[in-house]
C-alpha cells in the first residue's frame, strides 16, 4: 500500500482518487466481481458464439475453439433464418407476433397501473386500503391455475357475443395485462405514496383538475417507477412461453418462444436455430433496457419539499 | 383583493374529534391577520378550510362577498404558501411560478411579465431556469412566495412558511414578507405557532387554543389586555409568570401567599367579592419585574434565585417563589448570584388577575 501511495502522492486530487482505487483490498474485490460477472455471462456468450459458427460444426468441436480459431465465425445462420422472410411461422413473423403482444401488454399495464395507483393514493374514496390489499393478494395467484378458467371464460364470451378471443392476439394481450396489473399497481402505488401530498394540494390551488394533476405532476414524478415497470413487464411478456402456448393454440402466427420451443422438440440437429433465434430474441429486451435505463434516476423528488 | 369572513367555522372529524369549534373571524381587505396557537390547536385546519383543501363540517367561509364552502380550491381565488414549499421538483423555477397562470389559460406574454416581475421583487431572476433541487431553503421559500404572487389572488394564505428556515434566514424572510404585504396591500392570513412572528408581522392576531378562538386583537392589545390566562401566557417571551394567591381573610384588600402579596384596588376588590372568589391567579411578565421593594400598591414577591442566564445587556433570572418557577429579566449589573434571596416587585398596571376557575381575566374592561 505504501508503494502505491508513494507513486500517487506527488499528483493532484485525481491522482489521490487513483490511489484509493488501487488499494489491494479493492483490487481483490474487483477481480472477484469481474470473475463472477464473466462466469454469469458464459451461457450467453456461448449462445452468441454458437450462433456465429457454421451449423455443421456443432458436435464436431466445442464453441470455445473460436478463441484459438476466430476464422470459423460466420453470419450464415442468421442468413438462413432470415431467408424465409415474413412467411407465416418464420422467425420474422414470430418477432412481429411477439411485438404485437408485448407492446400493447406493456403499454396497457403501465398506463392502467399508473392511473389505478393515482386513485389508490390520492383519491378520496372509502375502502382504498382494502382494495389495495385485495390487489396485493392477487400477486400470489400463480398463472398456471388461471389458464383453464380464463380459457373457459373466453369460450363463454364467444358463446355470448360470437366474438373470438381465444387463439387471437388480443386474447393473449388481455391475459398478460390481467396478470401484470397486480404487480404494476403494487409498484406504482408504493412509489406514489412517496410523492408529498402537498404537491397535489398546491396543484389543486394552482387550478389543476385530477387529470391535469396526474399528467403534469404525478406522472412526471413517477417516471422512474413507470420505466422500471415497463421494462419488467416487457421482458416478462417477451419471454413468456406458457401463456402464448395455451392462448394462441391454433393460431398460425407464433411467438418467438413458441418458435424456438418447436425446435427443441425435434430430434434433428437444430441447435443452431435455437442459438441464433435465442440471440435475436435477447436483442429486443436488451435494447429496451438500455433505452429506458436513463429514467432510473434517483432523487427526482429532491427540492419538492424540505 | 378582498376580505375573508369566517362564520361559525367548524371542523369535526369522523371520530368526533373537534378540530375547529365555531370560529368567527373577519379579515379586512388588505389586512394581515395571524392565526396563532400551539401545535394541534386547529389553526392549520382552519386555514385549509379557507383554502378548500379540507371539508367544512359547519359554518361558512366568505371570500369577497361570496360563500365559497362548496367551491373547489381553484375557484376560490386564493393562493397558499405551504410549510414544505411544495414546489414541483420536475419544473424550473419559472414553470413553478407560471403553472397556475398556464392552467388558467393566461396569454403567454402576460405570464412572462407576471413571472419576471415577481422574480424581480423576490430577487429570483438569476434562478428562473433552475430546478427547485438546486436552490437553498430560503430561495425555495421565495419561489413559493413567487408562485402565490403571480396569481394576484384575492387573499394569500400562509401555513407556517418560515418554520423550515434557520433562525437568521427566518428573521430576514419575516421582514421580506412584511415588506411584501406593504407593497401588495394584499389580504393575508398567516398561520404560525411562533408568537414572535405573529407579533412582528400581523395587523391583528387571532389566538386559538384547542380549536377555540381565544382572543382577536392588535399585537399591542393582546400583550397589554389579554382576555384570559391562555392568551396572557402565550403572547410575550419569556412567558408570563403565574402564581395563585389567597384573598386576605379580614378585609379582602390584599392577595397573599407565603412570601407574596398584591395590594388590590377598589375595583379589583369588588370584582373578587362579586364573584365570591377566595383565591385568584396572579400574572406578571418577566420584563415588568424589578428587584427591590416598590412604593405603594402592586406586587411584591420573596424569591430565592435558582438560575441566572446572562444575555448581554440583561440577565434572565429563574427564581423560586410560592413554590413556582418565576422568571424575571433584570439588568445585568444587578449582580445577582444563585442562592440569593431577593424581593421582586411589579407596578400595579403590570399585574394581571385571572379567575382561577374560568381562567378569564378579572381586570376591569
Amino acid at each position: 500500500m505504501s508503494a502505491v501511495q508513494a507513486i500517487a502522492s506527488p499528483v493532484t486530487s485525481s491522482g489521490r482518487r487513483l490511489a484509493i482505487r488501487l488499494r489491494p483490498g479493492r483490487m481483490v474485490l474487483n477481480v472477484v466481481l469481474a470473475l463472477i460477472a464473466i462466469f454469469w455471462m458464459v451461457p450467453t456468450i456461448s449462445l452468441l458464439v454458437i450462433s456465429l459458427r457454421p451449423s455443421s460444426s456443432y458436435g464436431v468441436s466445442g464453441w470455445w475453439t473460436v478463441f484459438t480459431d476466430p476464422a470459423q465465425l460466420t453470419l450464415q445462420n442468421y442468413k438462413a433464418l432470415f431467408s424465409t422472410g415474413f412467411a407465416t411461422g418464420g422467425i420474422l413473423d414470430s418477432v412481429i407476433t411477439t411485438a404485437l403482444i408485448t407492446v400493447p401488454a406493456t403499454l396497457l399495464v403501465t398506463a392502467i397501473s399508473s392511473l389505478a395507483a393515482y386513485s389508490l393514493v390520492f383519491g378520496r374514496w372509502r375502502g382504498r386500503t382494502f382494495v389495495f390489499l385485495l390487489i396485493v393478494g392477487l400477486l400470489v395467484v400463480p398463472v398456471q391455475v388461471a389458464l383453464i378458467p380464463v380459457a373457459q371464460l373466453y369460450d363463454a364470451f364467444f358463446n355470448l357475443t360470437g366474438l373470438h378471443v381465444y387463439a387471437t392476439l388480443p386474447g393473449v394481450v388481455i391475459f398478460h395485462v390481467a396478470f401484470g396489473l397486480p404487480f404494476g399497481i403494487f409498484l406504482m402505488r408504493n412509489f406514489y405514496t412517496g410523492i408529498p401530498k402537498d404537491l397535489l394540494e398546491a396543484g389543486r390551488i394552482d387550478g389543476a383538475g385530477e387529470w391535469t394533476l396526474f399528467r403534469r405532476v404525478v406522472l412526471p414524478l413517477g417516471l422512474p417507477a413507470a420505466a422500471s415497470l415497463a421494462i419488467f413487464q416487457f421482458i416478462w411478456v417477451w419471454n413468456d412461453l406458457l401463456v402464448g402456448l395455451v392462448f394462441l393454440g391454433g393460431n398460425a402466427h407464433h411467438t418467438l418462444t413458441i418458435y424456438l420451443f418447436s425446435f427443441t422438440r425435434t430430434l434433428s440437429n437444430d441447435y443452431w436455430v435455437i442459438a441464433t433465434g435465442g440471440i435475436i430474441s435477447i436483442l429486443v429486451p436488451l435494447a429496451i433496457f438500455f433505452a429506458f435505463q436513463r429514467y432510473f434516476v434517483r432523487g427526482v423528488l429532491a427540492g419538492a419539499v424540505k | 383583493m378582498s376580505r375573508v369572513v369566517l362564520k361559525d367555522l367548524t371542523k369535526r372529524y369522523a371520530g368526533g374529534n373537534l378540530a375547529v369549534d365555531r370560529l368567527n373571524l373577519e379579515v379586512g381587505d388588505g389586512e394581515f391577520v395571524c392565526l396563532v396557537g400551539p401545535s394541534g390547536c386547529g389553526k392549520t385546519t382552519a386555514l385549509r378550510m379557507i383554502a378548500g383543501l379540507e371539508d367544512i363540517s359547519s359554518g361558512q367561509v366568505l371570500i369577497g362577498e361570496k360563500v365559497v364552502n362548496l367551491l373547489p380550491p381553484r375557484d376560490r381565488d386564493i393562493a397558499l404558501v405551504f410549510q414544505s414549499y411544495a414546489l414541483y421538483p420536475h419544473m424550473s423555477v419559472y414553470d413553478n411560478m407560471a403553472f397556475g397562470l398556464q392552467l388558467r389559460k393566461t396569454p403567454k406574454p402576460q405570464i412572462e411579465t407576471a413571472v419576471r416581475q415577481a422574480a424581480r421583487i423576490l430577487d429570483l431572476e438569476r434562478f428562473l431556469d433552475r430546478k427547485p433541487g438546486q436552490l437553498s431553503g430560503g430561495q425555495r421559500q421565495r419561489v413559493a412566495l413567487g408562485r402565490a404572487i403571480v396569481r394576484e389572488p384575492a387573499a394569500f394564505l400562509m401555513d407556517e412558511p418560515l418554520s423550515n428556515l434557520d433562525a437568521k434566514l427566518r428573521v430576514q424572510t419575516r421582514a421580506e414578507i412584511a415588506r411584501l404585504h406593504q407593497r401588495l396591500k394584499a389580504t393575508m392570513i398567516y398561520v404560525t405557532h411562533d408568537q414572535v412572528e405573529a407579533m412582528t408581522m400581523a395587523d391583528r392576531i387571532a389566538v386559538i387554543s384547542e380549536g377555540v378562538l381565544q382572543q382577536v386583537g392588535t399585537p399591542k392589545d393582546l400583550y397589554e389586555k389579554p382576555d384570559n390566562r391562555f392568551v396572557a401566557g402565550f403572547i410575550g417571551s419569556p412567558s408570563m409568570n403565574f402564581v395563585e394567591l389567597k384573598v386576605e381573610a379580614d378585609r379582602g384588600s390584599r392577595l397573599v401567599g407565603d412570601g407574596a402579596q398584591v395590594v388590590l384596588d377598589d375595583a379589583q376588590r369588588a370584582r373578587l367579592r362579586d364573584l365570591g372568589l377566595t383565591t385568584a391567579t396572579v400574572g406578571f411578565r418577566p420584563e415588568h419585574l424589578r428587584v427591590g421593594e416598590l412604593e405603594g400598591p402592586g406586587l411584591r414577591l420573596d424569591a430565592k434565585i435558582d438560575v441566572v442566564e446572562f444575555l448581554g445587556n440583561d440577565e434572565l433570572i429563574h427564581a423560586v417563589s410560592e413554590g413556582k418557577d418565576v422568571v424575571a429579566i433584570v439588568e445585568a449589573d444587578a449582580r445577582l448570584t444563585v442562592g440569593d434571596s431577593v424581593v421582586l416587585s411589579a407596578d400595579p398596571r403590570h399585574v394581571y388577575l385571572f379567575n382561577p376557575q374560568t381562567d378569564l381575566s378579572l381586570s376591569a374592561g
